[in-house]
Order: structure tokens, then C-alpha cells, then sequence
């Protein structure tokens, strides 16, 4: 009972782990490269879930000052942190695309493995 | 002779042929002439300036002196005792000699461009191993004269000889290697490399036998032990003669003179006696001098064969050094003496007959002697040495190490020494004795027709190769007709020296 | 507060300047954008050597980003160790840019060798930055953009290997940064700081509670480090990114830009993580190993390659292996020969990467057996990629040595002399593979069958400073050695 209440009450971290997972194992396994691409993203994205799910307290708020009572505020950090890791995960997304359209000039496919064929024939 | 004199001779030693290496390959671009005389002039300078340091030797001087430090604990230093001495001037003496030679013998080769700047280096290596004063630069000479000896044995460029070379560079690594090891290993226990300290290694365990093996890997390979013999006898037959009397005269010794050091001055002999090491290095030197007078009378090309017997005598200092008392070390160091001069003549006269005749296997070289009288002289003294025959200096060094062998109990070894002197005879004796008295190509003509046919149709090898010859085969007669000779006493000041401390 | 006291951000800010100006440069006044370049790189040496000196007398510097304190702002530490990282990593990249600047012009398309320029002095910036930095996001970013300039130089030569290596570096590299994101969230959740400091302090007391967050967190810095880092298993994007890659930028990529990953593992071991998890987990004993079978390793595969820069980036894999060899040992004397042989590996795999890359300028030749009888067309060349081998092998009188001495004492000392075997074996079987080029080079009988175009003095003078490097630096070791062993005693 107290796993099943820990998975219920962490389903963030659950469910970041899990895309992570999922991010990880296609871009590994998949041979389509803009598939990699994407599962890049997820990988990153889960991770980003993460950081700002850390930063939740149960009953916080968004963390803008108000005037009066005291208010519980989620931990602005994360948020900040993981801002500048999307742009990031994005400028590295764009160079991976570029890489892939001038691969795709050159072999006409966009599946890894056909490549790695055409390079052992040649 | 003031300590800094002696430091700056050691310096100078060498330091001249390293320098003068990039001068002589830079000199053949004026004249061939210019390189020939440098590269004579340069061994003789070094020469004369180790024979100028036997005053202060004799006088019982010993100098070891830091250079600096590469890294804590670990320093650059120089040595200068009567063991560098003996081996540093030999070595500068068959090098001068040899040096002389090589000017008529390479003539007619290729790439002297390449051989007499190397040769020089490798002199000045050479005497830097002597020199060394710990274990680190030991090495790092040690590495830099194996490595550019291989240029000294490619240097006919066919492919047998890139294939000796090729087996040669490989042992030589793994030698170094182990060499490595065995260094690391002594710096662990000990905390010094240094050959300065007396003793490194007091006691024996698991650590220190495996540092000995290593070291015994490391030298024994370059002394042509067995089992690490198996690059010699196919690199020293490749090589110019020249070449190949170096190789087999000097740079096996460097070999030997390492277990010299590793023995003496890494472990003391009582450890070693004690831990019954002595056991391991007594066994291998037994089969070495079986092995290589065994196999070397198989062979039917003379460079070959006389690789071979190179093989079995460093057996012999070996054996001295396992035996460790006073005549064997006396025996074992006067055997590094008789057997440079030895064997250098007979690679200088093997070399004169394949440069006269182009002929390498002993069954063509019939009736030669008739054509190459001195020089088929020389061999014979040198050969006759080997074989043991007073009153040449082979056996004075047999007799001595027989007596060490006696003085250890141990009978079994003068019965080795005795069987391998047959063995010399029956694979010197076939090529002395068909040069005089049989004719050329053909053995099967009846006696009375020969008198007629044993003429004498002296075509001999040029004079500075022939003299250089007889100064050798001389040396040999010289210094073993009494022990009262000079290499003798040296011998026998290095073996009080080595075993007892002082002399 | 002049400017002296701005340095540590200096030396990053002034690469990224350098970078942004370079291409409108370019476009306009050709000549001074390599020279904006190498003007950057001795400004930043000078701060450096500046800040040593300081840095001697003074102790550590700490520099906050914007006077900001942590652990709300981001910190800059300059400590004598990663000055020393920084002065090879500046200093090699400086040497390399002088030899680019000839090379380039053959190998790359006219258009684009400003953008080179870009590049390189972002990674160089970047690189500088991982070193200095005392924060872990600020970490990822600066790998980041290391990651991204370093595939760039290697996919700028825009031919058909380079796109697809370097798309694989890409690749696992993002994996990589994923793995180290996620480690640095879990190191975040259980203290709620990100810098190293008060990381380290924390740490401490929340590992009584939370020890398997931060057992997890230490494995993926090793997986992510070791990817970026070319630890054997994940080694298998580094032979077709440094082989495909332009000369400058595989001299570049294996001299100092893995070096930096495997200094970020060190840090993050023994500067971020506790004591008590070193103490409690053997985690060093997997990199120690896998460093084991990668020295053994990046040999074998070295031996069976045909093309002469595919056989040196698999003896880069077996090098860094070295590294991470002496951080697995978790003792000072191998913390000691594996830092010393980042300097040496720097500059000898860099020389090695430029003889190669003077040998297809001037001939255009890339495999192994065409290279027979080079050596009398091409002297220094080869002359240099001897003494390079002869320090890979770790022959005596060079700096190759030095590193391996250090590992096996330290081998011998911690009682495990199966390590030194492994060192032993490794060299020998250096050996192997790099002898039969430089004999081939110097002796085969028939002349260079290829015409040999005349190479720029440049590249021959460069190649000159890093043979007299390597020969130094094998024996004036005292002043490195010494400043290692004061760095790491603080640890043991």
C-alpha cells in the first residue's frame, strides 16, 4: 500500500521517468533519424517535467508577489532553469533537422539503416 | 684528477657522438670523404677520452653524480665505477675499430648516408648506458640504442632483413616493457631507482622475484638468452658486418652489463643466493650455451653459425653471474672482454670474405685461405680462442670461470664449459681447416695431385680492414697469453670491486 | 575593481565576442576575422596565466556572474587545477587555429571558413566555461553549446561521412545531456542547490536520507560524461567523427574537447559528490574497469583499421581511456598520471591529427599502406609522427611515459598489479600498429609514389612545437607534477 500511495502521490516524476524511458529507447532503436529527433525532444521534455514538478508544493502558487497574506509559492527556480533548457533542446532540435535535410540531399533517405546499407556497398 | 674533470670526460663522452650524429649526416652532402674521416674521428675522440679516465679509475675512483630530478625521488644521474669503465672503454674500442673498417666495407653499399650517423649514435647510447647512474636513464639509453639499432640491421633493406628487423623491434618492445615493470616494481619496494644506494631491495617476496624475472626478460632478451634469443640469429646475419661485429661484440654485453647492475646493485647477491634465484639464472645460461653451440652447428651460412656461437657464449657470462663468487665474476667479466674481440674479428673476417668473394655459406668458402690469407689468419686465432686452445685469451676466460665453478661445488658446470668447447670445435674447426688445405669448390681430388694446386693466390680484403683485423686477432693473443695482462687485472680489480665493495 | 577581477568571466566572454563578430567580419575584411580570432585566444591565455599567478598567491578565486551570490547566482571558481586545464586547453587550441589557418582553405568551401571561425571560438569559449564553472545548469548550457559547435566543426566539411558522423555525435551527445539533466534534477530535488559547494555540503547529510537519488544521479553522470567523454562501451560515435571531420577539428575533438568530459567527471566526484558515497559504493571500480578493457580495446580495433585517421581517433578511444583509468584508481599518485596525461595526450594526439592532416594536404593520401616511402618526401612530418608514436607507446624520453609511471605506482601502491599488466599490455600493443607506419614511412625501398605538393612553413612549424613539447615534457615534469600533487592532496 505505501508503493502504490508513493506512485499516486509522485505521478510527476512517474510519468517523467516514464517518457524519459520511452524518449531514450526510440532514440536509440529507431532507425529513423527524424524519429530520433523527436524522441530527443521527449527525453528532454520529461526531463524539464521533472524540474518543474520539483519545484510544486502541494497548495502553492503561481510564484507572482501579491500584496497581502502570506501565500505558499512554487519555487520559481525551476521554471527559470528549465527556460533556458528549452531553448536549448530547441537550437539543438534545429541543428539536428538541418543535419538531416542535408543527408537527405545526399542518400535520399531518412532511415538509418537504409544508409548504413548504402555505405557498406559502396 | 678533480671530480668535475671526470664529470665533464663522462659528459663529453656521451655527449660527442649524439652531437656530432646530425654534423656527419649533415657532412656527406659535401663529400663522402668528410663523413668517412668524421665519423673515424669521432670514435676515436671518444676513445681516447674513456682511456683518459683509467688513471682515476684504477686509483680506485667512483663517482655517482645527479643531474636532475624528472620527478620526486626519481633523478638523472651519472656513474662512473670500474665496471662502466671496463665496458665503456671496450666499447669505444671495438667501435673505433670497427668504425675503421666500415670506411672500405660500405663503399660499396647503399644509404651510407644513414648507416654512419647511426652508427655514431648508437656509440654514444652505447656509452650513455654505461654511464648511467639508476635504472631510469639505463633505460631510457638502453630503449634509444635498441631502437636505433634497428636501422643498423634493415639496413640492406631486402625483406629478409625487414622481417629480422621487424622480429627484432617487437622483442626489443616487449623487452622494454618488461624492463618497465621491473623498474616500477623496484621504485615501489625500494623508493629509488638509484644505482648509487648500495641495495635496493633487501628482502625478498613475491614483488621483488617478479621485478627479477622482469629484468632478467628485459636483458636476458638483449644478451640473446633462451628462450628471447630467437630475433639474434636472424637479425645479426642481416646487418653489414661492420654492423653485425658491433651488434654480437657490444651491444649483447649491454645486456649483460644490465643483470650486472640488476645483480649487484638492485639485489644483492646474498639475496639472490639466498632466494635461490641464482637457480633460475644458472638453468637458462646452461641451456643457452647448450642450445647455441648445438643449433649453431647446423648451420651453413657463416653469419649464421657465428650468431649462433655469439648465443652460447654470452651463456658463459651468464653462467659466471649465477655462480657468484670471485673467479666466476673475475671469469664472467674477462669473458665480456675476449669475447668482443673474438667475435669481432670473426664478423670483420666473414665480412672481408663476403666482401672480397660475395660468398656466405661455409661449404663455397673452401681453399679461401689461400686467397685471403690474413684474413683467414685471424679467423683462425679468433676461432681457435673460442674454442678454448691456451694461450689465447678464450682460454684463460674458461679456465677461470672452471675454476669458479669448482670453487661453488659444482662440477656439473665445468662438464658444460668442457662439452661446449667440443661443440666450438666441431663447427669452427670445418671452416678453418677447408680454407687452408682444401681447394675451392671441390673436395674429392687425390693428395699428390694438390701439391701442384695449393697455391697461394693472395687476394686479400683492403689494408684498413686487414689491420683492423690483426689488431683484434692480436688483442686476443696479447691479453690471454698470461693472466698478467691489463684486461685480466681489470677483471679481477671489477670482480673485488662488485663483490667485496673496494678494491 | 578593475579588470583584473573580471577575469574568469572574461576568458568566456571574450570567445563568444570573437565568435559573434567573426562572420560580419568575414563578409567584409577577410583577413582580420582569423586575426580577431587569435587575438581572442592570447588575450584569453594571458588572463589565464594571470590568474594563476594570482590564484599562487591569493588562493582560490571565486567570481559571481552579476555580484550575485550563490547559491542564487552563478559562480566561477578558479582553483590552480582547472587553471592548469584551462592553460592546456587554451593554449592547444591556440596552436591548433595557427596550423588551421593554412589547412583550412583546402579543405573546407571558401564560404564557410568564417563560419569555422565561428565555431571554434565557441567551442573553445564553451570549453573554457565547463571548466570554470561552479554550477551545474550553467554546466549543461555550456556542454550544450559545446556539443552543438563541436558537431558543427565536424559537419562543416559537408561531405557524406562527416553529415552522417557527425549526426551520430549529435545524437548521443543529446542523450548524453538527457541522462546528465536528469541526474542534475535528482541531485536538485534532494538538496535544492546547484552549486558545487554548497552541493558538496549538503550532499553529505542527504545521503543519510536519500542515498539511492543520489546513487542514481552518480550513475547517469558517468553514463552521460562517459558518452560525451568516449569511455569504452560508448565510445562508437568517436572513429567516424574524428576521422570524417576536417584536420584542425579531429586534432581539436581529440586533444582537448573529450579531455574536458572526462575533468567534468572528475569534478563532479570529487567535488560535488560526498566522500561517503565514494566510500560506500565502489563506483570508481566500474570506470576503473571499463577504462581497463578500453586501453585493451581501442588498440585491438586501432590495429585493424586501413585508413590513417580512423586508426588514430580508435587510439584516441584507448588514450582517454588512460584518464579515466587514473580518476577509476581513486588515489593520488593515478589522479596525478592520469592529469598529467591530459596535457600529453592533448598535444600528441593534436600533432598526430595535424601530421595526418599535412599528409593528405600535401598528398591527398589517407591509407595506411599507400603511406610506404613518405618519409623521404614528407621528413618532418614524419619525424613528428614518430616522436608521436614513440610518446604513445610510452617510450622513455618523452611524456608518455611520465603518465604511465604514475599510474602504476599507484597500481602497485593500492595493491592491484593486474592494472599495471593492463597499462603494459596497452602499450605494446601501441606499439603494433603505430611502428609499422612510421617504419613503412622511412624504409621501404621505392619512392613515394604520389607527388608531394610543398607544405607551408606553418604547418611544419607547429608541428616542430609539439615534438619539442613532447620531448620536454618528458623530462622537465617538475613544475606540473608538483602543482597536481598539491591539487589532489587536498582531496586524500
Amino acid at each position: 500500500m505505501e508503493i502504490l500511495r508513493g506512485i499516486i502521490d509522485n505521478y510527476y516524476y512517474m510519468v517523467s521517468i516514464i517518457l524519459f524511458v520511452i524518449g531514450m529507447y526510440t532514440m536509440l532503436t529507431h532507425s529513423n533519424m527524424i524519429k530520433k529527433v523527436i524522441a530527443m525532444n521527449i527525453m528532454d521534455a520529461s526531463v524539464f517535467l521533472m524540474f518543474v514538478a520539483v519545484g510544486y508544493a502541494h497548495g502553492s502558487q503561481a510564484p507572482i508577489i501579491r500584496e497581502g497574506a502570506e501565500v505558499l509559492y512554487a519555487n520559481p527556480l525551476p521554471g527559470a532553469l528549465i527556460l533556458t533548457g528549452i531553448v536549448v533542446a530547441v537550437s539543438v532540435t534545429a541543428y539536428a533537422l538541418s543535419l538531416i535535410v542535408k543527408i537527405y540531399r545526399y542518400y535520399e533517405t531518412c532511415d538509418y539503416d537504409e544508409i548504413c546499407e548504402i555505405r557498406s556497398q559502396e | 684528477m678533480s671530480q668535475s674533470t671526470v664529470l665533464a670526460i663522462i659528459i663529453l663522452i656521451v655527449g660527442l657522438p649524439i652531437i656530432m650524429t646530425p654534423v656527419i649526416m649533415y657532412s656527406c652532402r659535401a663529400s663522402e670523404k668528410l663523413r668517412n674521416i668524421l665519423s673515424v674521428a669521432t670514435s676515436a675522440v671518444t676513445f681516447g677520452l674513456t682511456l683518459s679516465l683509467y688513471p682515476f679509475v684504477i686509483g680506485g675512483g667512483e663517482i655517482q653524480y645527479t643531474l636532475f630530478e624528472v620527478l620526486p625521488n626519481l633523478e638523472i644521474s651519472l656513474r662512473l665505477d670500474i665496471l662502466s669503465f671496463c665496458l665503456a672503454v671496450l666499447a669505444s674500442f671495438v667501435w673505433f675499430l670497427c668504425a675503421v673498417y666500415s670506411i672500405d666495407y660500405m663503399a660499396r653499399e647503399h644509404a651510407c648516408g644513414r648507416y654512419y650517423p647511426v652508427l655514431i649514435f648508437t656509440l654514444g647510447s652505447c656509452q650513455g648506458i654505461f654511464f648511467a647512474g639508476d635504472l631510469f636513464s639505463l633505460f631510457v639509453f638502453f630503449e634509444l640504442m635498441s631502437l636505433i639499432a634497428y636501422i643498423l640491421i634493415i639496413h640492406e633493406e631486402t625483406e629478409e632483413a625487414l622481417k629480422a628487423g621487424y622480429k627484432y623491434l617487437v622483442m626489443t618492445i616487449i623487452g622494454g616493457l618488461a624492463l618497465f615493470f621491473g623498474m616500477i616494481i623496484v621504485f615501489e619496494l625500494g623508493g629509488t631507482v638509484s644505482l648509487g644506494v648500495g641495495v635496493i631491495i633487501e628482502e625478498n617476496s613475491a614483488l621483488a622475484f617478479i621485478a627479477f624475472i622482469c629484468f632478467l626478460i628485459g636483458f636476458g632478451m638483449k644478451a640473446g638468452m633462451f628462450p628471447l634469443h630467437v630475433w639474434l640469429p636472424d637479425a645479426h646475419p642481416v646487418a653489414p658486418s661492420p654492423a653485425s661485429a658491433l651488434l654480437s661484440g657490444i651491444m649483447l654485453k649491454t645486456g649483460a652489463y644490465g643483470l650486472f647492475r640488476v645483480i649487484f646493485y638492485v639485489f644483492s647477491p646474498e639475496l639472490i643466493q639466498s632466494a635461490g634465484w641464482d637457480l633460475v639464472l644458472s638453468v637458462l645460461a646452461v641451456i643457452t650455451i647448450l642450445l647455441g653451440s648445438a643449433v649453431a652447428l647446423t648451420q651453413t651460412d657463416i653469419k649464421r653459425r657465428l650468431a649462433y656461437s655469439s648465443i652460447s657464449q654470452l651463456g658463459y657470462v651468464l653462467l659466471g653471474l649465477s655462480i657468484l663468487n670471485s673467479n666466476a665474476v673475475i671469469g664472467a667479466v674477462f669473458h665480456i672482454f675476449s669475447h668482443a674481440f673474438m667475435k669481432s674479428v670473426l664478423f670483420l673476417a666473414a665480412g672481408a670474405i663476403i666482401w672480397k668473394t660475395g660468398k656466405r655459406l661455409i661449404d663455397d668458402m673452401k681453399g679461401i685461405g689461400r686467397q685471403m690469407p690474413v684474413t683467414m689468419g685471424c679467423f683462425s686465432i679468433a676461432a681457435l680462442a673460442m674454442i678454448g686452445i691456451p694461450p689465447l685469451n678464450g682460454f684463460l676466460s674458461k679456465w677461470t670461470l672452471a675454476m669458479g665453478a669448482l670453487d661453488a661445488n659444482m662440477v656439473i658446470y665445468v662438464l658444460v664449459l668442457l662439452i661446449s668447447s667440443l661443440l666450438n670445435a666441431l663447427y669452427y674447426l670445418p671452416i678453418i681447416i677447408p680454407a687452408f688445405f682444401e681447394l675451392p669448390g671441390d673436395s674429392s681430388h687425390e693428395p699428390h695431385h694438390d701439391h701442384h694446386e695449393l697455391q697461394f693466390n693472395i687476394q686479400d680484403a683492403a689494408p684498413a680492414m686487414l689491420s683492423v683485423m690483426v689488431i683484434l686477432a692480436l688483442c686476443t693473443i696479447v691479453f690471454g697469453l698470461t693472466p698478467n695482462n691489463i684486461v685480466f687485472t681489470l677483471s679481477r680489480l671489477t670482480a673485488q670491486y662488485l663483490l667485496g665493495g673496494a678494491f | 575593481m578593475g579588470l583584473s577581477d573580471h577575469y574568469p568571466a572574461l576568458i568566456v566572454v571574450i570567445f563568444f565576442i570573437a565568435a559573434f563578430l567573426s562572420p560580419l567580419l568575414y563578409r567584409w575584411a577577410r583577413r582580420v576575422s582569423a586575426a580577431l580570432i587569435i587575438s581572442a585566444l592570447i588575450a584569453a591565455l594571458a588572463m589565464v596565466i594571470a590568474l594563476m599567478a594570482e590564484v599562487q598567491q591569493t588562493g582560490v578565486v571565486y567570481y559571481h556572474m552579476g555580484g550575485w551570490a550563490p547559491p542564487w547566482g552563478i559562480e566561477f571558481k578558479a582553483d590552480s587545477l582547472r587553471l592548469y586545464i584551462l592553460l592546456v586547453v587554451i593554449s592547444v587550441s591556440l596552436w591548433i587555429f595557427v596550423f588551421a589557418l593554412r589547412d583550412l582553405q583546402h579543405e573546407l568551401k571558401k564560404r564557410v571558413i568564417g563560419w569555422y571561425y565561428t565555431l571554434y571560438a565557441l567551442l573553445v569559449g564553451s570549453m573554457s566555461g565547463i571548466v570554470l564553472t561552479n554550477d551545474l545548469f550553467n554546466l549543461f548550457v555550456l556542454m550544450e553549446i559545446c556539443a552543438i559547435s563541436a558537431c558543427a566543426i565536424i559537419s562543416i566539411k559537408e561531405d557524406r561521412e562527416c553529415l552522417e558522423a557527425s549526426f551520430k555525435y549529435l545524437i548521443l551527445s543529446a542523450m548524453g545531456t538527457g541522462c546528465f539533466l536528469l541526474g542534475v534534477v535528482m541531485l536538485y530535488m534532494v538538496t535544492g542547490y546547484l552549486n558545487y559547494g554548497y552541493l558538496h555540503v549538503e550532499l553529505a547529510e542527504a545521503f543519510n536520507h536519500y542515498p539511492r537519488n543520489i546513487f542514481t544521479a552518480a550513475a547517469l553522470f558517468i553514463v552521460a560524461f562517459g558518452t560525451k567523454a568516449a569511455l569504452f562501451p560508448l565510445h562508437v560515435w568517436l572513429p567516424d567523427a574524428h576521422a570524417s571531420a576536417p584536420s584542425p577539428s579531429s586534432a581539436m575533438l581529440s586533444g582537448v574537447v573529450i579531455k574536458i568530459y572526462a575533468f567534468a567527471l572528475f569534478l563532479m566526484f570529487y567535488e560535488v559528490f560526498p566522500r561517503v558515497l565514494l566510500d560506500s559504493i565502489p563506483l570508481n571500480e566500474i570506470i576503473l574497469w571499463l577504462a581497463a578493457l578500453g586501453t585493451l580495446f581501442g588498440s585491438i580495433y586501432a590495429m585493424l583499421q586501413s585508413d590513417l585517421k580512423k586508426m588514430l581517433a580508435f587510439s584516441s578511444i584507448g588514450q582517454i581511456a588512460y584518464i579515466f583509468m587514473g580518476i577509476g584508481l581513486h588515489h593520488d599518485s593515478a589522479l596525478v598520471g592520469g592529469f598529467y596525461h591530459i596535457m600529453v595526450h592533448a598535444v600528441t594526439k593534436a600533432m598526430l591529427f595535424m601530421a595526418a592532416g599535412v599528409i593528405i594536404y600535401s598528398t591527398g593520401v589517407r591509407e595506411i599502406k599507400d603511406l610506404a616511402g613518405v618519409g623521404r618526401a614528407l621528413p618532418i612530418t614524419m619525424i613528428a609522427f614518430t616522436i608521436g608514436s614513440a610518446s604513445m607507446v610510452g617510450i622513455p624520453g618523452t611524456g608518455g611515459l611520465i603518465s604511465k609511471w604514475y599510474l602504476a605506482i599507484s597500481a602497485l601502491e593500492i595493491g592491484r598489479p593486474v592494472f599495471v599488466l593492463v597499462i603494459l599490455a596497452s602499450s605494446l600493443l601501441n606499439a603494433v600498429y603505430y611502428m609499422p607506419i612510421v617504419i613503412n614511412a622511412f624504409m621501404q625501398q621505392e619512392d613515394f609514389k604520389k607527388e608531394a605538393k610543398p607544405v607551408p612553413r606553418i604547418m611544419l612549424a607547429c608541428l616542430v612545437i609539439g615534438m619539442l613539447f613532447i620531448v620536454v615534457s618528458g623530462f622537465y615534469t617538475t613544475p606540473v607534477v608538483t602543482l597536481l600533487q598539491e591539487s589532489f592532496s587536498a582531496y586524500f
